[in-house]
């Protein structure tokens, strides 16, 4: 049974709630109540990937396309927009792994084709392994073809695409504004969401008030956080979010490889090794870019990030080849790990082939860290409230699905909402967004459920585990048909 | 205040929804005629706070204003009692819109509802809010359940917009005639009312010069099978005793092929458009069509005026 959410007596919220929110009302604006509040459908806190693709999946359709919403965007998204122009000699640091399916999702709203394509890379390939046992899965869609069937010329061959998160942003909001019809609040925060007041014309007892940095004050019918791992959306709407710290950091950092890869231009290959300390994941950018995305713990990131260009390369090259052993001592070091790892690797053999080509490079200020944390709200629906995106969930970016599932909640959310205004429903009502928390729910928990798991499975260095995973793994590549299955999975369905 | 007094005001409203449901007045009756996998609800409903320590003789509530927000909440509360109606809700859209089809429609052309036994206003507000209704008249005898329509009503700006949503606490009998055929509504509704009537054949006959010539009568009730028998007045009456006893009359429910019958003599009606859908509810899937449900369960039915 979902949980109910019961907003709290809007006179009562000040002596009671523990909640943080609320910046009481200004006097100024509490006495101009008489101006009633701008009356919007949707208002959408937080203009992410999660969010735009939430206001254009509801601008490009004509059943929702009717809807007055808003945005309410803390920065200057404009200025932070990616130049068509822009050198591909540089990457951001903050790239993610679009699937097919939500890049699927991006083309019926029409945003994929605004895309800087040039800056977009889909990968073929897969490589998988254990950092401590070697046992290796790789995945392709060729491999992956059930058995005996010849290989269909037809199906794709594109596992997913590598994407800066300024790219999905700008692709979006030039969607946006081509479809017009949103008024957009950007470099404006919000002071204070408060419920309504049952007026003599209104009754605004359900519907939360937004007062804006600007002054400005907004009724939602339906007001959307797509506001962040804080979301101060799920605050206002008291709903527990619940996790843990798993005291790891990941390094996040842009990178130039020494080639194009082994498979050339058309088939690139993405990385993932797991070290008792977390994943090391190397993943293909146009050219010769690559994204490195580490995660280890919060003072092996701590020393990672301070060390010079040289000695960094040297130990992302070494974090692919040397043993976790070798590693271990490397991460003591103050610096110098340039000359060591250039010693120890003479005496490593390594199947070059089957690990990334060697990094020559890492751009200058692009080395970066940030907590990883398991997050799930309760629920992502209250009265006359949605979240979406990381104010609903926060994942290990292990299997790179954070970006994804914020996408496939921003398109399930427009279904449910396309469903209620095509049957009248009060789109803010509880009975109406039921159908969404009910789809994104559970199909969030398992993701978050498997990605937290593997994450445990492969911090274990010794004992029977280690042998078990190794075979686990070995077990799954043999089988053409069984790696499908999960191939699909990480793809988005279908 | 209002938290002090809605326990009071919660069981003021049991009692009025409990009085007329006895006296079958049509709108009440809702959720009565379910099935009885449908009236699971009811056993989900008396979840909300309860005081012990004040008395329901105490004097009633002190102000019109909190028994209306409470009232409104009990109605419109999406786990109580209504839930089942609610979530029938969009079937009723969608099989309108099933109906207008091959109706021709100018995109400029906006309809006019009459929804009849309107009840807390659920269709009601839901037809108004589509964006190609021209306005809804939803009619009620019962004072007690259009105070909540009203009272639910002023949470939707939307519905405020004037001439959009009108309530009117009057029979079918008592609303004034249209003067002329045009001015009478696009679309009729019945929704689970029919049922409880006490001359089915009369009472329909008042509501035909409501509906415009080429519009549309529609209408949801219950075939009387045994199959009804069973759920609603020996399951739900008699064994589990959620429905109060003597709700249903079995022998007032109205058959789907005594529909066809009425309306393919009836002079003016299209019996050739008459059509039906049967629905159930399945626990954990929600309300499903089901082929032929017509004959032995809750059904659609609708049949067009002619031109």
């Amino acid at each position: 049974m979902p949980p109910r959410l019961l907003f709290r007596a809007p006179r009562a919220s000040h002596s009671r709630s523990p909640v943080v929110v609320r910046v009481r009302l200004d006097r100024r604006f509490a006495s101009s109540s008489a101006n009633a509040p701008e009356v919007y459908d949707v208002v959408c806190v937080g203009g992410g990937p999660a969010g735009l693709s939430l206001l254009a999946g509801l601008k490009a359709s004509p059943v929702t396309r009717g809807l007055k919403v808003a945005l309410i965007e803390g920065q200057n998204i404009q200025k932070n927009r990616l130049s068509k122009d822009a050198s591909l000699d540089s990457f951001s640091n903050r790239c993610s792994s679009l699937t097919p399916a939500s890049v699927r999702n991006l083309q019926e709203i029409g945003a994929w084709s605004r895309v800087n394509a040039a800056r977009v890379q889909p990968y073929q390939e897969m490589q998988v392994w254990d950092g401590v046992t070697d046992a290796r899965i790789s995945f392709d869609w060729d491999t992956a073809r059930p058995l005996l069937s010849p290989r269909n010329p037809a199906q794709p061959t594109t596992i997913a695409y590598m994407i800066e998160n300024t790219n999905t942003v700008t692709m979006l909001l030039s969607r946006l504004e081509e479809l017009g019809g949103v008024d957009m609040f950007t470099s404006t925060k919000v002071s204070s969401i408060e419920l309504g007041t049952d007026t003599e014309q209104m009754d605004f007892t359900s519907w939360p008030i937004l007062t804006l940095s600007n002054g400005k004050t907004l009724a939602a019918r339906l007001l959307v956080g797509a506001d962040g791992a804080n979301s101060p959306v799920r605050t206002f709407a008291d709903i527990e979010s619940r996790g843990f710290d798993y005291n790891r950091f990941g390094v996040v950092a842009s990178l130039s490889i020494e080639g194009q890869g082994w498979g050339g231009p058309d088939h690139k290959i993405a990385y993932q090794r797991f070290l008792p300390s977390g994943p090391l994941a190397l993943l293909p950018l146009p050219g010769n870019k690559s994204t490195l995305v580490w995660s280890t713990t919060p003072e092996r990131a701590a020393r990672l990030k301070a060390l010079s260009p040289e000695d960094f390369v040297a130990m992302v090259n070494a974090g692919f080849r040397l043993s976790p052993t070798d590693l271990e001592y490397l991460h003591t070091l103050e610096s110098g790990q340039a000359e060591e790892v250039a010693w120890r690797e003479k005496h490593t053999p390594v199947n070059e082939r089957a690990i990334p080509m060697r990094i020559t490079d890492v751009e200058s200020g692009t080395v970066a860290g940030f907590p990883l944390r398991m997050r799930h709200a309760d629920t992502y629906t209250g009265e006359r409230v949605a979240l979406v995106g990381d104010a609903a969930h926060t994942i290990h970016p292990l299997a790179g699905q954070g970006l994804n599932q914020g996408q496939g909640d921003a398109a399930a959310l427009v279904r449910t909402i396309s469903h209620a205004v095509r049957t009248g429903q009060d789109i803010g009502s509880t009975l109406a967004l039921e159908s969404y928390n009910s789809e994104r729910y559970a199909e969030n928990n398992a993701m978050l459920g498997v990605c937290d798991k593997l994450h445990r499975l492969y911090s274990v260095e010794s004992g029977p585990v280690v042998g078990l995973r190794s075979l686990g793994l070995r077990a799954v590549d043999a089988m053409g048909p069984l790696k499908n299955f999960f191939m699909s999975r990480a793809a988005g369905g279908s | 205040m209002r938290p002090h007094t809605s326990v009071r005001a919660i069981r003021s409203i049991q009692r009025c929804i409990r009085q007329p449901a006895q006296t079958q007045r049509p709108t009440l009756s809702q959720s009565l005629r379910l099935p009885y996998t449908a009236t699971r609800a009811f056993t989900t409903t008396p979840t909300r706070p309860h005081n012990p320590s004040r008395s329901p003789d105490s004097t009633v509530d002190p102000t019109e204003v909190s028994h209306f927000n409470a009232l409104a909440s009990s109605w419109w509360d999406p786990h109580g009692s209504s839930r089942l109606l609610h979530l029938m809700n969009p079937l009723r859209h969608d099989f309108i819109a099933s109906c207008r089809f091959n109706d021709p429609m100018t995109p400029s052309q906006k309809l006019k509802y009459l929804d009849i036994g309107c009840g807390g206003g659920i269709f009601a507000e839901s037809a108004a809010r589509l964006p190609d209704t021209h306005s809804v008249t939803a009619i009620d005898p019962t004072p007690g359940v259009l105070k909540i329509a009203e009272g639910h009503k002023r949470r939707d700006p939307l519905l405020m917009e004037p001439g959009r949503l009108t309530y009117l606490n009057t029979s079918i009998e008592d609303l004034p005639l249209p003067t002329r055929p045009e001015e009478a509504y696009d679309i009729v509704t019945l929704f689970e009312v029919l049922e409880h009537v006490n001359a089915p054949g009369p009472f329909i006959s008042n509501l035909l010069p409501h509906v415009k010539p080429g519009g549309w009568l529609v209408m949801s009730t219950i075939a009387r099978t045994w199959t009804s028998w069973l759920v609603t007045n020996v399951m739900a009456e008699d064994v589990l005793g959620i429905v109060p006893k003597g709700t249903h009359e079995w022998g007032k429910y109205v058959n789907e092929d005594e529909l066809r019958g009425y309306f393919a003599k009836e002079p003016g009606w299209d019996g050739a458009s008459a059509r039906s859908l049967g629905v159930m509810y399945v626990p954990g899937l929600g309300w499903k069509e089901v082929k032929g449900g017509e004959d032995w369960g809750n059904y659609f039915f609708a049949v067009k005026r002619l031109e």
